[in-house]
């Protein structure tokens, strides 16, 4: 059994050029930070007196050679440093390997010979530095608070500062005590001022009583003469709260979201808002809709909802999908939800208890078909137009309308909205009342489905490559609207 | 026998086989030590490359440099697994009396061709499955031990899609390496031209037999591996698993899959033949780095995202083995801070 003698000596070798290392780069941030701090006790040294200097030069030297200390004593694992020498010498982790397996009892018979080749290469190795010197960024800031303390050292002593803000009052220390007397006359005269700063005070509320000469008098040229008549006229000029409302007004206009919007549209209708952040949850080609921003939304329907919604069962459907993981669900309900607040709106919207329109037109004839027995509803409308999706009269047998990729009912009466330029097909939508609303194409639950099924069908099937970017090209369009 | 001339014997075997095999096959030296490498690990090995690329011409010249038994097998889409395995017949003994008797299939031989495999039903390809991983096939209830060494070089067209069937993951997973056949160079063609177009045969020397493939496959076996070396391996291929916290960004991006443990089994022991060919007895990281490519290229599977943006994966094996890097191996400065 071969024994890594000398593999085991460079390996001690590499790890004590670690410690070296280790050692220079913890002196430097010791020496930085201590530096730092003989900095902050030298700008005190008109406090500390001659003990400044050698308190700075203590902690100085405290940390270079705390780091020093810290650094060599920081412990260096033999495989670590076996791992260090193969890369530096280029042993191709024979080190490592060989003192590892040297001593494990499952070692194959190969192992001796991977012993004595590492062995012997390590013989050959030249003796050389492997570890680097790695200078930290406290140490290349290092000569910064060394320079600010050597001219803190020649520099006379600094002069503390007092703490007190600067006193803008010019007047003796009589006048100051002439001012507090009437400063709580001010006080007392201003406090049913103080309810409503905008009101003014009327000429019957004026206060006449007599004011001290000091508080009232006024000289010629004494611009505060202007306000004899007012309660400002006995106050002190007041800096500081002036230059903290100054601040807090800057800080207001920083803040720019907080002030009112006032070029948003407020006409935008809940629905379209609702669904302007529905549609946005759900851009991308791979949308990977946030559960969170998901629930906020259908919180926010829920709030909408309270005010005589009716999509309340819709939204707790969701909210419960939801808590189960099912997106594909919960996004459902929401769709569904989005359909009842539609539905609501167009009713307030076109139902305002306006008599003579044509639903009321509609209404009655429906009304006196029901009496007469004679038809013509459809009669009514123009080539194009037609009813609300889902509402009008089926010329189909009754019965359950056949499902398809899990669509509501509502989903039967597509609309979408006219592009530009020449038609090649007719659009049956695009007239009537239907065409000036928005698109109601049920983007969130068809086309996730339609891309649930794509790539299903690209990753099952074989679908050739070429084909692959046209076919997320046309997703992506599709997305985009 | 010293392990020093184990090993000796070893690397010059191997690189008698590997001069045989160059004696026809002009470059691809890296897909021919590859292929060694495959066989030697005891795995199998699927070529990848277009028509006339000399795919079918390597894995012959192969067995002609070998002792070993030698079966081709042209998958096409009526073929059966039956043909593959082979089936009971009745025969008739000098008795009269009938009785079923085993016709033995391709399968049974040391070194079977696959070729164009993914020609075959998918059915047919599975036909493959068992006797790859277990070494034996089972059929009517009895099974049947495959000699050993057995060794699938399995051969596929990446172009052709038109009435090909691509091969399950299962099967993919099965072969230790998947090598893709470049074309060649200038130079290289015009040797190919050289040796093909004059009367001159070629005689290639059989310098193995069976037994000693499988004694060095017992000696690979044998060579040990570091524990950060063998944890790298386990990093590069849970880097390949979109789901992994440390997984690089093109991983989370475009992979379906990762690779499965058989992945690093098949890193680990290509490094370990690796390292045995360059008269190494460790397994070093440069070994897992070259054999990381071959070994997990076949078992990603790229999302449909990857797809559509043509991802290659060697370029996404390059990124992992990066991130697998700065998760295992340290810096070059890891002990001083």
């Amino acid at each position: 059994m071969g024994h890594p003698g000398s593999v085991e000596g460079l390996v001690r070798q590499v790890s004590r050029q670690v410690r070296y290392r280790r050692a220079e780069h913890w002196a430097m941030r010791g020496a930085f930070w201590g530096a730092l701090a003989a900095v902050v006790v030298l700008l005190a040294k008109t406090l500390l007196g001659t003990s400044a200097l050698p308190i700075a030069a203590a902690l100085c030297l405290t940390g270079a050679v705390g780091g020093a200390v810290y650094g060599l004593a920081k412990r260096v694992a033999p495989v670590d440093a076996a791992r260090l020498a193969d890369r530096a010498f280029g042993l191709a982790e024979r080190v490592a390997t060989a003192l590892e397996w040297a001593r494990r009892p499952d070692r194959t018979p190969l192992v001796d010979a991977l012993v004595a080749d590492a062995s012997a290469r390590v013989a050959e190795l030249p003796r050389r530095g492997v570890v680097d010197r790695i200078v930290p960024r406290e140490g290349r800031l290092l000569p910064i608070p060394v320079v600010v303390a050597i001219a803190l050292v020649l520099a006379p002593p600094v002069p503390l500062p007092s703490g007190r803000l600067p006193d803008f009052s010019s007047g003796s220390e009589q006048e100051e005590a002439e001012d507090r007397t009437g400063a709580t006359m001010m006080e007392e005269r201003a406090r049913p001022l103080a309810r409503d700063p905008l009101k003014r005070p009327t000429f019957e509320e004026r206060d006449f009583t007599q004011r001290s000469p000091a508080g009232g008098g006024a000289t010629a040229g004494d611009l505060s003469a202007i306000f004899k008549d007012t309660s400002l006229a006995t106050q002190r000029p007041d800096f500081n709260s002036f230059l903290k409302k100054g601040d807090e007004r800057l800080r207001m206009l920083e803040q720019v979201d907080r002030l009112p919007d006032l070029q948003s549209d407020f006409t935008t209708s809940q629905y379209k808002m609702i669904f302007r952040k529905s549609k946005a949850l759900s851009g991308g080609l791979r949308p990977d809709i946030s559960p969170q921003k998901l629930r906020e939304l259908l919180e926010e329907m829920e709030r909408l909802g309270r005010k005589g919604g009716s999509w309340g069962g819709d939204i707790s459907e969701g909210m419960d999908a939801l808590e189960y993981g099912n997106q594909d669900k919960a996004l459902e309900a929401m769709e569904k939800a989005l359909n009842k607040m539609r539905a609501m709106e167009e009713q307030q919207r076109s139902g305002k208890n306006l008599r003579g329109g044509r639903e009321t037109q509609r209404g009655g004839m429906r009304g006196r078909d029901g009496q007469d027995g004679s038809g013509g509803d459809e009669q009514d409308f123009g080539e194009g137009e037609g009813l609300l999706p889902g509402k009008g009269r089926s010329g189909a047998p009754k019965g359950e309308a056949s499902h398809r990729l899990r669509a509501s009912p509502y989903d039967v009466g597509v609309e979408g909205q006219s592009r530009k330029g020449r038609k090649d097909a007719y659009d049956t939508n695009m007239t009537g009342r239907a065409g000036s609303m928005n698109s109601r194409l049920q983007y969130l639950g068809v086309i996730g489905q339609y891309r649930k099924m794509m790539e299903d069908a690209i990753t099952r099937e074989q679908v050739p490559r070429d084909y692959h970017a046209q076919i997320k090209d046309y997703f992506q369009a599709l997305d985009e609207r | 026998m010293t392990q020093e001339s184990r090993v000796q014997e070893f690397v010059q075997a191997f690189n008698a086989l590997r001069s045989e095999i160059e004696k026809v096959i002009v470059g691809h030296r890296e897909i021919i030590t590859n292929v060694l490498v495959g066989m030697f690990a005891g795995g199998h090995v699927l070529l990848e490359g277009v028509p006339g690329l000399g795919k079918t011409l390597l894995i012959k010249t192969l067995s002609e440099s070998l002792e070993l038994s030698f079966s081709r097998i042209q998958f096409t889409p009526d073929l059966m697994p039956a043909d593959i395995i082979g089936t009971n017949i009745i025969v008739e003994d000098a008795d009269g009396r009938k009785h079923f008797q085993f016709q033995h299939g391709p399968i049974f031989a040391h070194i079977v061709l696959a070729d164009e495999i993914n020609r075959a039903t998918p059915k047919t390809q599975s036909a493959l499955l068992e006797g790859m991983q277990e070494g034996s096939v089972t059929v009517g209830g009895v099974s049947r031990p495959l000699p050993a060494p057995f060794f699938v070089l399995a051969t596929q067209n990446p172009i052709e899609m038109e009435g090909t069937y691509p091969l399950p993951e299962a099967q993919l997973d099965r072969f230790l390496f998947k090598l893709r056949v470049r074309y060649p160079a200038i130079e290289e063609l015009n040797a190919i031209i050289d040796r093909t177009t004059q009367s001159r045969a070629i005689v290639v020397d059989r310098v193995m037999d069976g037994r000693t493939v499988q004694a060095f496959r017992e000696l690979v076996r044998e060579v040990p591996i570091a524990s950060h070396v063998r944890d790298f391996a386990s990093n590069i291929v849970m880097a390949t698993h979109p789901h992994w916290a440390d997984a690089p960004e093109a991983t989370r991006r475009f992979v379906r899959y990762g690779a499965s443990p058989r992945a690093a089994q098949a890193l680990v022991l290509g490094g370990k033949v690796r390292a045995l060919a360059e008269g190494r007895y460790n397994v070093s990281l440069d070994d897992l780095r070259a054999m990381a490519a071959p070994a997990l290229r076949h078992r990603i599977i790229l999302n449909f995202e990857g797809e559509a943006e043509g991802v290659d994966v060697d370029s996404l094996v390059a990124q992992i083995l990066e991130r697998a890097e700065a998760t295992t191996v340290q810096g070059k400065e890891p002990f001083v801070r």
